[in-house]
C-alpha cells in the first residue's frame, strides 16, 4: 500500500519534469515536399502505350541521356569536329545524378557533390579541368595547381562518436588502442594497394577502372565481399568495420557485406591524385556539388541540348538508328533518325528502350542491381551543437543509418552564415533494392522529416526549432551496385560492346559510379563514333 | 483510519525528501554561481557549505519557538523555501553587476534557505511524533533527508547544469517546492486554518516563477554583463557580434564578443602603428581601402593625410559603423571620421566584397579580428591575399593586423609567410600597446620597405627611431620552426592560433 502511494507520488513529480522543457516547442509541421527525379514521367515507358511518331528529324549522332556520361560524349564529339548531334534527356535540366537545386540561401546538390584530386595521367580529364579553371596552372614539378576556391575549405570532415565531434572520419576519439592499431594496419594495407602495380605494369587500382591491372592477384579480390576480406586479414575491430561499411555505403550505396572487396579497396586505393596545393585525401567541391562541373560541360553545348524528351524506343533500321521520344511539353511522340546513337542511360532503362537484344536484357536483369537513395535538403538557422570539432563540410554520425550531411553553404566565402543548406544522405540499403524502393514510395514527407530530425537531434538538440524547410528526393535507381563479380566477372565487357551503331556509355558499365568514370564512359563511346568516320 | 494516517505520514516524508533535495540544490546553485562570478571555486564552495550547514542549525534552534498549528507553518515555510530558493539564482545574476557588495547578498540567500530548510525537519518530526514511534520516526525522516541529498548531488552536475542551467534549475526546484506546498494544503485542508489565503499566495508565487522560467533566456543574456570589470555604458547584440562598451575613470573600452578591441587610453599606439608605416610608404596616397575597422579609429589616422581623396571602409556589421558614426562619446573618440565626406562605408563581407571589386587602391589597412575561428581564419588565407593584391596598385602598400608575436609567434609569422607566398614582400613589425600587450603587424608591398626620414604629420607615438625599433624582433618573438602557409583548405593559421592562445585561456 505504502509503496503504491509512494510510486504514485513520485509519478506526480515525474510528471512535473516536462516543465523543465517548457521552452521546447511542440513538433510543428515542417515545410517542404518530396521532389522526384521525374520517376512519374519515367514510368510512362513501363506503363504507357505511345502513338506513332508524328515527325522525324535527322541527325548524325543522337545521345540519349544527359548525365555526365552523355554530356562528356557530346563534348568529345564537338572537340573532334562533329557538331551534328543532339542530347536528349527526360528531365527539365541536364546533369542526371549531378542534379542540383537552388533556394534563397544558396545552390545545393541533389546527388553527386564532390570529386577527388585528379589522378595523374588522366590527360583528357586534366584538360577539361584546365578548360573550366579548376586547374589554374602547373608547378615546376608538373603538379597541377588547383583553384583554391574549389578545394574543400577546412574544416573538411568530422565524426560524432562517443559523445563528441572528432576531427576527420576515421574513428579515434574514445577508441581503444587495440582498435586504433587495427585501423592503422588497415590503412597501411590500403596505402600498399594504392602504390601496388600488377604483373602487367599497370596500377592495381586505377581510375577509370578499366585501366587497372588484370593481374589475378588483385582481380581475385572481386570474388569475395569486403567484409569477408577484412576477416580474412584478421581485422575485426568494430570501429574499423563501421568505418569501412560507412565508406562503401557512401560511395556505392551498398553495404560492405555484399560489396566486392576489389571495389571496396578501390575506394581507398584508387585515389592517388597529387596537386601542388592538395593531396589525395582532399576534395574539390562547389555549393551545387558536381552540378557545377555539369554546367561547365553544358556551357559549350547549349544548342545541342534537348530537355523534357523522354526516349521510349531505340532500334536499328536499315543501317540507321531510330529513336522515338515523348516530348513532355507538347505531349507528342517524335522520332529521330541518326547514323549513330550513344545510349548514356542506365542499363535497366535501356532494357525498356531497346527492342530486341533479349540476351543482353537477360544479363542486365540477372546481374545488375541498383541501390535506392534518399537525399534531403535541409534549410536551418543557427544549430546548437555537441562539443568538439566545429561544423564541417562533411558531418557524419557514428553508427547512424544515414551518411550524415554535407554543408552546401560551406564553400561560400561569407564568414557569417546564419542560415545554411544541409544535404542529408541516406542510402536505402537495409532491404533488397526492390523492397527498399517500394517502402520508400510509401513514406510521406512527414515520415521522412521525422526520420531525419530524429537522427540529427542527437547532435543538434535545437534542430526542430531552427529548421525551416526540408525537401526530399528519392533516387529509385541511384547507382549500380558493385557486388562481387561485377567488376572482373566479364559482365561489363559484354554490356559495353556496341550493337551495330548503338554505343553504350554509363557509369553502371564502369562498375563504380563516380564522375571520372562517367567522363571516360562518354569519351570512349564518342571515340567509337569518331572511329567509323575515319 | 490506519490506512489514512499511514498515507498522510508518507506524504510528509516525501515532503522531507523534496525539501532535502531542493535545499541541497539551492546550495549547489549558490556555490556554482559564486565560483562563476567570483572565481576561486574551493573558497566559494567551502564558505557556502559552511554557511548553509550553520544556518540549518540556526533554523533547527528556532523551531522550538513554533508551538501552534505546526502543519500550517510547515506549509508556509515550504512556500517560503520555494520563493527564496527558486528565485535565488535569478536575483543573484541580476544584482551581480549592479550591487556594490555582492557577497553579503549571496550569503544572505544561502543563510535564509539554509535556515528555512533547518526549520522544516524538526517541525515535521514534531508533527509526526504522535503518529509514529520515535525510533521509527527518526530513522525514516533522516533516511528520506539523506536520500534526497544524494539525489540532488547526483542530478545537479549530470542533468541540471548541462540541460537547464543555473537560473532554470533553481526556478524548477522552487516550482517543485510550491507544488508540494499546494499539495499538502489540499491534502490537509481541514486541519489548516487560513488555507484559502495561503493557497492564493502559493499560486501567485507559482505563476511568478513560471513566468521567470519562461523568460530566463533573456535574463541570462542581460546578466552576461557580469563578464566585465568596469561599468558597462552600452551593450548590444547585432546579428554578427556582441558589442560592449565599458568605462572607468581612466578609459573607455570596446569589446567585440568579449575580446578587447581598443582602450581609449592607448588606442593611438595601436592605430598609429597600424596606419602610418603603410601610409607614409606610399607616395601621395589618394584612394585608401579599410577592411574591418568599423570603429573609425584607423580612418581617423588616414584622414590626417591631405593627399587622401577617398576612404572606402568595408565592415561586416552595420550596427557597428552606425554606432561609431552617431554615438556622442564614440564620435569624439574617432573625431567624426566615419561621417567625413571622403569616407564611403560599405557594410558587407570583406571576402565577398573583394571578389566582386574592380577598383584599385593606393593603400589598404586590414584590421580584422584575430583568426580565432575558421570563419575569420578565411580572411587571412592565400585566396584572400590574392584578391587583395588585385585590389592594389603596383606601388601600393597594405598592412595586416596580425595578432601578438609574443603570445602567438607562429600565428604572427604564418601571416607573413602567407603574404609572401602570393608574391608580396612582407615587412613585419611590432610595438607595445599596454592594454593588448606586445602587438604585431605585417606590411605587404611589391617594393622593399624603407623607413622614411620623417612621418610628416604630428604623431604621439611613432617616429623614425620608434619605427627602427619596431622592425627589430628579439628571439622570443620568432617562430623557430618552418611554418605552413594558410590556405582555405588547411586553415593552418587557426590551428596555430588555437594552440598558442589556448595556453593563455587555460590559466
Ligand atoms: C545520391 C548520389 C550521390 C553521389 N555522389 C557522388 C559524388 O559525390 N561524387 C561522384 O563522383 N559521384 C557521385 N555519384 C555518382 C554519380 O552517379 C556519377 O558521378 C555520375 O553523375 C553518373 O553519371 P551518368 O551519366 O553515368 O549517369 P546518370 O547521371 O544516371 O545519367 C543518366 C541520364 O539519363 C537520363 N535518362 C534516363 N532515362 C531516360 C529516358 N528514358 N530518356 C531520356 N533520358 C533518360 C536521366 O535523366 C539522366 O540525366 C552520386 C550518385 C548519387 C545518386
Amino acid at each position: 500500500m505504502k509503496r503504491r502511494k509512494f510510486i504514485q507520488l513520485s509519478a506526480t513529480f515525474a510528471a512535473l519534469a516536462p516543465l523543465a522543457y517548457s521552452c521546447k516547442q511542440q513538433h510543428k509541421p515542417i515545410a517542404g515536399s518530396i521532389i522526384g527525379a521525374s520517376s512519374n514521367i519515367g514510368h510512362l515507358i513501363r506503363n504507357g502505350k505511345f502513338d506513332a511518331p508524328i515527325v522525324t528529324a535527322v541527325v548524325d549522332v543522337a545521345i540519349v541521356g544527359g548525365g555526365i556520361s552523355g554530356l562528356s560524349a557530346a563534348r568529345w564529339l564537338l572537340k573532334n569536329g562533329i557538331s551534328d548531334f543532339t542530347v536528349l534527356d527526360l528531365e527539365k535540366k541536364m546533369g542526371g545524378n549531378a542534379a542540383y537545386g537552388q533556394n534563397d540561401v544558396s545552390a545545393y546538390p541533389w546527388g553527386a557533390h564532390y570529386v577527388p584530386i585528379p589522378n595523374e595521367g588522366l590527360n583528357e580529364y586534366n584538360d577539361f579541368l584546365v578548360e573550366c579553371g579548376v586547374v589554374t596552372g602547373f608547378d615546376d614539378k608538373g603538379l597541377p595547381i588547383l583553384n583554391e576556391f574549389y578545394l574543400c575549405q577546412d574544416p573538411q570532415e568530422r565524426l560524432f562518436i562517443n559523445g563528441q565531434w572528432q576531427d576527420g572520419l576515421i574513428p579515434h576519439f574514445g577508441v581503444p588502442e587495440k582498435d586504433k592499431k587495427e585501423i592503422q594496419q588497415f590503412l597501411h594495407i590500403m596505402q600498399e594497394y594504392r602504390l601496388a602495380k600488377g604483373k602487367d605494369g599497370k596500377d592495381a587500382f586505377a581510375i577509370p577502372i578499366d585501366s587497372s591491372s588484370n593481374d589475378v592477384d588483385f582481380t581475385n579480390l572481386d570474388t569475395m565481399s569486403m567484409k569477408d576480406w577484412l576477416f580474412s586479414k584478421q581485422l575485426k575491430s568494430a570501429y574499423l568495420h563501421w568505418y569501412v561499411n560507412y565508406c562503401t555505403r557512401d560511395d556505392f550505396g551498398t553495404p560492405y557485406n555484399i560489396v566486392s572487396a576489389w571495389a571496396g579497396i578501390h575506394y581507398f586505393a584508387g585515389r592517388k591524385g597529387k596537386a601542388a596545393n592538395a593531396d589525395y585525401h582532399d576534395v574539390l567541391t562547389w555549393p551545387n556539388g558536381n552540378g557545377w562541373l555539369s554546367e561547365q560541360l553544358q556551357n559549350p553545348l547549349q544548342q545541342h541540348l534537348q530537355n523534357n524528351a523522354l526516349v521510349i524506343k531505340v532500334f536499328e533500321k536499315e543501317n540507321k538508328v531510330v529513336i522515338h521520344y515523348f516530348d513532355v511539353n507538347t505531349k507528342q511522340v517524335k522520332a529521330i533518325q541518326a547514323n549513330h546513337c550513344i545510349m548514356a542511360t542506365p542499363q535497366f532503362v535501356n532494357n525498356r528502350l531497346l527492342v530486341d537484344n533479349t540476351e543482353r536484357k537477360e544479363i542486365v536483369h540477372k546481374e545488375l542491381s541498383y541501390a535506392p537513395w534518399m537525399v534531403a535538403n535541409i534549410i536551418v538557422g543557427k544549430l546548437t551543437d555537441k562539443t568538439g570539432a566545429p561544423l564541417s563540410w562533411d558531418n557524419v554520425l557514428y553508427e547512424s543509418k544515414s551518411l550524415g550531411y554535407v554543408t552546401a553553404t560551406h564553400q561560400l566565402l561569407q564568414q557569417n552564415k546564419t542560415i545554411n543548406n544541409l544535404t542529408y544522405y541516406l542510402p536505402l540499403n537495409e532491404l533488397q533494392p526492390t523492397d527498399a524502393r517500394r517502402d520508400a514510395q510509401k513514406m510521406s514527407h512527414a515520415d521522412w522529416v521525422n526520420l531525419i530530425l530524429e537522427d540529427l537531434k542527437k547532435v543538434h538538440p535545437n534542430i526542430e526549432k531552427v529548421v525551416s524547410n526540408i525537401d526530399v528526393m528519392i533516387w529509385g535507381h541511384a547507382m549500380a551496385q558493385p557486388v562481387s563479380g561485377i567488376i572482373h566477372g566479364g559482365v561489363r565487357k559484354k554490356l559495353q560492346a556496341s550493337i551495330g551503331n548503338i554505343h553504350f556509355a554509363h557509369t553502371d558499365l564502369a562498375g563504380i559510379s563516380i564522375f571520372e568514370e562517367a567522363f571516360y564512359q562518354g569519351i570512349n563511346a564518342a571515340k567509337k563514333v569518331i572511329a567509323t568516320k575515319n | 483510519m490506519q490506512v489514512k494516517s499511514n498515507s498522510a505520514q508518507l506524504i510528509l516524508l516525501v515532503a522531507v525528501f523534496v525539501i532535502a533535495t531542493c535545499g541541497l540544490i539551492y546550495e549547489l546553485v549558490a556555490g556554482t554561481l559564486a565560483s562563476y562570478l567570483l572565481g576561486d571555486s574551493i573558497t566559494q564552495f567551502s564558505i557556502i557549505i559552511g554557511v548553509y550547514l550553520f544556518s540549518m542549525g540556526v533554523g533547527s534552534y528556532f523551531s522550538k519557538f513554533f508551538n501552534n498549528s505546526l502543519l500550517s507553518w510547515f506549509i508556509r515555510i515550504e512556500l517560503l523555501v520555494g520563493l527564496v530558493g527558486g528565485f535565488s539564482a535569478s536575483v543573484l545574476f541580476v544584482v551581480f553587476p549592479i550591487a556594490s557588495s555582492f557577497k553579503p547578498i549571496l550569503y544572505a540567500f544561502v543563510f535564509t534557505t539554509g535556515m528555512l530548510v533547518g526549520l522544516e525537519i524538526p517541525l515535521l518530526m514534531r508533527i509526526l511524533q504522535d503518529k509514529v514511534e520515535f525510533k521509527e520516526l527518526v530513522s525514516r525522516v533522516f533516511t528520506f533527508d539523506y536520500i534526497g541529498a544524494l539525489l540532488a548531488s547526483l542530478i545537479f552536475p549530470l542533468l541540471l547544469v548541462p540541460y537547464l542551467g543555473l537560473i532554470r534549475t533553481s526556478l524548477f526546484f522552487g516550482i517543485l517546492n510550491i507544488f508540494v506546498g499546494l499539495y499538502l494544503l489540499k491534502k490537509f485542508r481541514k486541519e489548516i486554518k487560513s488555507a484559502k489565503s495561503i493557497q492564493l499566495v502559493a499560486i501567485v508565487i507559482l505563476l511568478a516563477e513560471l513566468a521567470t522560467f519562461a523568460l530566463s533566456e533573456s535574463l541570462m543574456s542581460w546578466s552576461e554583463t557580469l563578464a566585465y570589470n568596469d561599468h558597462i555604458v552600452y551593450s548590444t547584440s547585432t546579428p554578427y557580434q556582441r558589442i560592449v562598451l565599458t568605462r572607468n575613470r581612466k578609459e573607455l573600452r570596446l569589446y567585440l564578443n568579449n575580446n578587447l578591441q581598443f582602450s581609449s587610453a592607448d588606442e593611438y599606439r595601436y592605430h598609429e602603428a597600424l596606419v602610418h608605416p603603410a601610409m607614409s610608404a606610399c607616395d601621395q596616397p589618394k584612394h585608401i581601402l579599410v577592411l574591418g575597422g568599423g570603429d573609425g579609429l584607423a580612418v581617423k589616422e588616414i584622414l590626417k593625410y591631405p593627399s587622401v581623396e577617398t576612404v572606402t571602409l568595408v565592415d561586416l556589421d552595420p550596427a557597428m559603423t552606425k554606432l561609431f558614426s552617431t554615438q556622442e562619446v564614440l564620435v569624439t573618440q574617432n573625431n567624426h571620421s566615419l561621417t567625413n565626406s571622403k569616407v564611403k562605408i560599405t557594410n558587407g563581407d570583406a571576402f565577398v566584397w573583394l571578389r566582386d571589386n574592380h577598383q584599385q587602391f593606393d593603400c589598404a589597412i586590414v584590421d580584422f579580428p584575430d583568426p580565432s575561428n575558421f570563419a575569420v581564419g578565411k580572411l587571412y588565407t592565400t585566396a584572400f591575399y590574392q584578391l587583395l593584391k588585385k585590389a592594389l596598385k603596383p606601388e601600393a602598400v597594405a598592412v595586416i593586423q596580425s595578432t601578438s608575436p609574443f603570445a602567438a609567434p607562429k600565428s604572427f609569422w604564418c601571416v607573413s609567410e602567407t603574404l609572401q607566398s602570393v608574391g608580396f614582400i612582407a615587412t613585419a613589425y611590432h610595438n607595445y600597446v599596454p592594454s593588448f600587450g606586445e602587438w604585431g603587424y605585417v606590411m605587404a608591398s611589391q617594393k622593399k620597405y624603407s623607413i622614411p626620414d620623417t612621418f610628416q604629420i604630428p604623431l604621439k607615438y611613432l617616429s623614425k627611431t620608434v619605427m627602427q625599433q619596431m622592425l627589430n624582433f628579439p628571439e622570443d618573438m620568432k617562430a623557430h620552426e618552418p611554418l605552413a602557409i594558410n590556405r582555405l583548405n588547411n586553415q593552418a593559421l587557426v590551428n596555430y592560433f588555437e594552440e598558442e592562445w589556448g595556453k593563455y585561456l587555460e590559466q
